[in-house]
This record gives structure tokens, sequence and C-alpha cells, in this order.
């Protein structure tokens, strides 16, 4: 059984495939094993077959002449040459013998001398080459030496212009940073102002939400009623009261001008009258001041009030009474 | 295989083969001319396509045909055919030219693929399809297109292209180990075919 790795092989040197160690591991294997011997030489001949593969062209018949031709000035092949068994008288012997030896020499000498002229023709080709490759590669060595040179002196322009460049850029950098550190400075104080301004807003968006509860409460300004009251006294004519009253709250305020001081023993009572009672609702005492006759009430009356028909004062003993028993001194609208 | 006639069977041409290349060894000239009828078109057409220039076929014919006669004593029928021996002493001139050639077109860089001899769509010298009609070259031909394309290109680049295994490996954009399988099994493939054929 042949290894893989010798078919390989074999397989390979048939197609003159294989480098130097690879032959001699043939060698190796072909020696050690016969069989493999005759599967290279197998190899050897399919492989050969492969030249019918090539488009068939027919060889110009003169070249079969000049080959011919060359035989004929070659010596016959080695196994061709007469063997030393032949006997010659030794005077033809001497003669033959020198005359072979020197055409032996003869061409021995013109063999040699053809292949060292070829030889030094090929050496000359190659030197011929390798100058036209010298020569390619010096002149490709200055023309790279040139365009470094240019390409050197451009950065060294460039470098000269990028420092000054530099420069400006960095004094442009050392301003930009003050102006950063003074924008620093105020964008800390602005946003104090904004957290101040904020703190304020919340503060007034606070007070305004109050106030919008109060005033949601305390219901709108159109409901509000205000009333002014006139004077039923003879003595005090131009005596005056004005009532506002939030219907929403069930409170108002009532504020009165130049009524008459009163006794120690008596007070001035608010009365409102609403039709869902039979007499007046109680909205509370008040004394005036005695130099200028004005006072100010806010009262709520002890009952609920649906509708404000009128206000009226009376003149009643001090505390104040369930039912209104003294003089009416004003009254509205 | 030699380009003999239509009717010789394949052990039978090699065997005449043998004999004239030993008839060549002791020095007879039309053995020699013989010969020359039976292998000259494989192998001028095989120099021919290595090297894409039918002059240096020539040239290498002329010198395979020479080597021959100086050397048909060293033959082994037990190394290969004496075809095979005849398309080495061909091709190893024709590779040694290809590659002296290679060297100095890369030397001047001036090299082109068409120089490597293998673009398969080059035409190089005409070829002349009636000239090889034989039984045996078709029967060949046959046997290497039923290969796998990828295996004909392996076989046909390591048989025509005077490239190293790496280089070929190279050409063909594949790995080394692949490109040993395919032509192992290129080559394992048209021996059975060529044998079933006979």
């Amino acid at each position: 059984m042949i290894a893989e790795r010798s078919e390989e092989l074999a397989v390979l040197g048939a197609l003159d495939l294989l480098s130097l160690t690879e032959q001699a591991e043939l060698a190796a294997a072909v020696v050690a094993d016969p069989a493999l011997a005759v599967l290279l030489a197998s190899f050897r001949s399919t492989a050969a077959e492969l030249a019918h593969s090539a488009p068939p062209v027919v060889p110009p018949t003169l070249l079969k002449t000049r080959i011919l031709a060359s035989l004929s000035t070659q010596t016959a092949p080695a196994s061709a040459r007469p063997s030393p068994g032949i006997v010659l008288p030794f005077a033809s012997w001497i003669g033959l013998a020198a005359a072979a030896c020197f055409a032996l020499t003869t061409a021995y000498f013109g063999q040699a001398f053809v292949t060292e002229r070829t030889a030094v023709a090929a050496l000359r080709d190659q030197q011929t080459l390798a100058d036209l490759a010298l020569r390619g590669a010096n002149n490709q060595l200055e023309a790279e030496r040139l365009i470094s040179r240019r390409e050197l002196t451009a950065a060294s322009a460039q470098a000269a212009e990028s420092s000054g460049l530099v420069a400006a850029l960095e004094s442009r950098l050392v301003e930009a940073s003050l102006n950063a550190a003074d924008s620093a400075r105020q964008l800390v104080g602005s946003r104090d102002q904004i957290a101040s301004a904020r703190r304020e807003l919340t503060a007034r968006d606070q007070r305004v939400s109050d106030l919008t509860r109060q005033l949601a409460a305390q219901g709108t300004l159109a409901d509000y009623k205000i009333a002014t009251l006139a004077s039923l006294l003879g003595n005090s004519p131009q005596a005056l009261a004005v009532a506002v009253w939030n219907p929403a709250n069930q409170e108002g305020v009532l504020t009165v001008q130049k009524l008459p001081a009163l006794a120690a023993d008596q007070d001035y009572q608010l009365w409102v009258v609403d039709p869902q009672y039979p007499i007046p609702v109680d909205g509370g005492v008040f004394r005036v001041d005695p130099a200028t006759g004005e006072a100010r009430l806010n009262f709520r009356p002890n009952l609920p009030v649906k509708t404000v028909a009128k206000f009226a004062v009376s003149l009643e003993r001090k505390g104040g009474v369930p039912k209104a028993e003294g003089p009416m001194v004003l009254i509205g609208p | 295989m030699s380009d003999s006639g239509p009717t010789e069977q394949p052990d039978e041409r090699h065997a005449v083969d043998s004999l004239l290349l030993k008839r060549v060894a002791a020095g007879d000239r039309a053995a020699f001319s013989e010969l020359y009828d039976r292998f000259s078109k494989p192998l001028y057409s095989t120099a021919v396509r290595i090297l894409t220039d039918t002059a240096e076929a020539q040239d290498v014919v002329h010198d395979a045909f020479v080597a021959l006669w100086d050397k048909a004593s060293t033959y082994e029928a037990s190394r290969g055919t004496a075809f095979s021996w005849a398309l080495t002493l061909t091709r190893n001139r024709a590779i040694d030219r290809l590659r002296s050639r290679r060297r100095r077109a890369e030397l001047l860089e001036n090299s082109a693929p068409s120089d490597l001899g293998l673009d398969e769509n080059s035409s190089g010298p005409s070829a002349d399809e009636s000239a090889d009609t034989s039984d045996q070259a078709a029967a060949v031909r046959a046997a290497v297109e039923t290969l796998p394309s990828d295996q004909q290109s392996a076989l046909k680049l390591a048989f025509f292209g005077g490239l190293t295994q790496e280089e070929i490996a190279a050409r063909l954009s594949t790995p080394l180990g692949t490109i040993k399988a395919r032509i192992r099994r290129g080559l394992l493939k048209l021996r059975e075919r060529l044998a079933a054929s006979q």
C-alpha cells in the first residue's frame, strides 16, 4: 500500500513540480518501495499524455531536415560507439588512436569553446540587462530625490506658515480663555439672578394661586351687591351709608358718615331685609366716631340671606335687639 | 503516446517507441527519422503551447531531438515510456526558456500576462486542428475534457505553465494544499479514463 504522501509526491514529481527537498524525499521513497517506482513511471506516462491536450500544430518540414543536419555533425550516440574488443594492427591502431585523440581533443575544445562563448554571450546579455536595470533604478532614484526635495521645500514653507497661524491661534486662545472666564462669572451671576427670579416667580405664582382661590371662594365682583343708605334723620339729613354685600360668603362691609354721636347706652344696629323672613335679619351693632360720625362695620348676618331687598340702620339700646324697636335712621336702596 | 497510426494500440505503440529508441541508441538514423515522425507533432505542439512562439518552439524541439539522439542510451524503460522521456527532454527546455523570458521581463518591468503563455484567450500560433486526427490524441483530449474544470486548470498550469506549486496556487488564488489535491486527483482520474478508453 503506497502512502498518500508518497502518491502525492509521485504525481507532483511526474509533473516536475517538486522542490529539491521533495525530490530527495521522493527518491528515497522510490528506493525503499519498488511499487512506488512503478507508480511514478505510470504517472510520468500519464502526464506525458497531456501533450495531446495542446492545440495540435504541425512542425515545419524543414525542422526535421535541420535536426538531421545537426545529427550529421554529432558523434554517434555513446552506446553506438565501437567496442574496444576489436583488434587492429598496432601501426593502424596507433594512427587511428592519434587521429581519434586529435578528433576527441578538437571536439572537446570545440565544445568547450562553444560552451564558453555561449556562456560569455549569456553573461553579456545579463550584464546588459543589469546595466539597464541599474540605469533605470538610478533614474528612478534621482526622480524620487527631486520629488522628495520639492516635497521637503513645500513642507518647510507650510511649517513656517503653520507657525504663524499657531501663534495667532494661541493669542486668540488666550483672549478666548479670558472671555470665557468673564462669561463664566457672568453666567454664575446670571444663574443667581435667574434663581432669585425663579424663587420670586414661584412666590408670586403662589400668591396668584392663593388670590385665585380666594377670588373663587369670594365669587366674582359682579355678584357683589352695593347699596347706598339714605338718612331718615331730620337733624342729620347729610348722614350717609354704603353697604357692600358678598352673597357667596354671606358677609359684607358697611361704612357710614356723619351720623350723630350716640349716648353711652345706645348702639346703631344694621338690619338686612330678606323677603324669605317675616322680620329683618340682624346684621350687628356699631358706634360712630363722635367727632366725625364715621364708622366701618364688617358684618355677617346671624341667618342665611338669600336675597337682599334693603339694608336699614336703626337706633337701639346698647348691645342691640333681636327685632328692631328704635327709630330707623338710614335705609336703602 | 506518440503520433502513431490510428490503429496501433497503446501498449503496442509504446513497445514500438521503445524499440525504435533502442535502435537510435545504437546509432540507427532511420530509426531516429521514424521516431521523429511519431513524436515531433505532439512535442512541437507542446513547445508551442508553452512558449507561444513557433521560432522558439522549433529551437526547443531541435535541441530536444539532438539530445534524444545523443542520450538515447541513457533511457530506462522502467522510468516511463519513450514518449514521456522525449517529452521530458522537450518540456524541460521549453520551460527553461519560458522562465528565462519571465526573468528578463520582470527585470525590464514590462511583463504582461500573455507572456506567460497561458492566457487561454490568446491565440498564439494558429493551431492546425486537422493536423492531429489520431484516435489517441482525440482520446486524450476527450479524457481531459471530462475532468472538473478546476482540476483541468491546475493540471494545464502545472504541465504547460512552467510554474511552481506556489505560483500555481497564487495564480488561481487558491490554497496550496487545495492545488496539490486538485493536481493529484486530476492526474489519477486522467490515468483511469485513459486506461478505460484503451
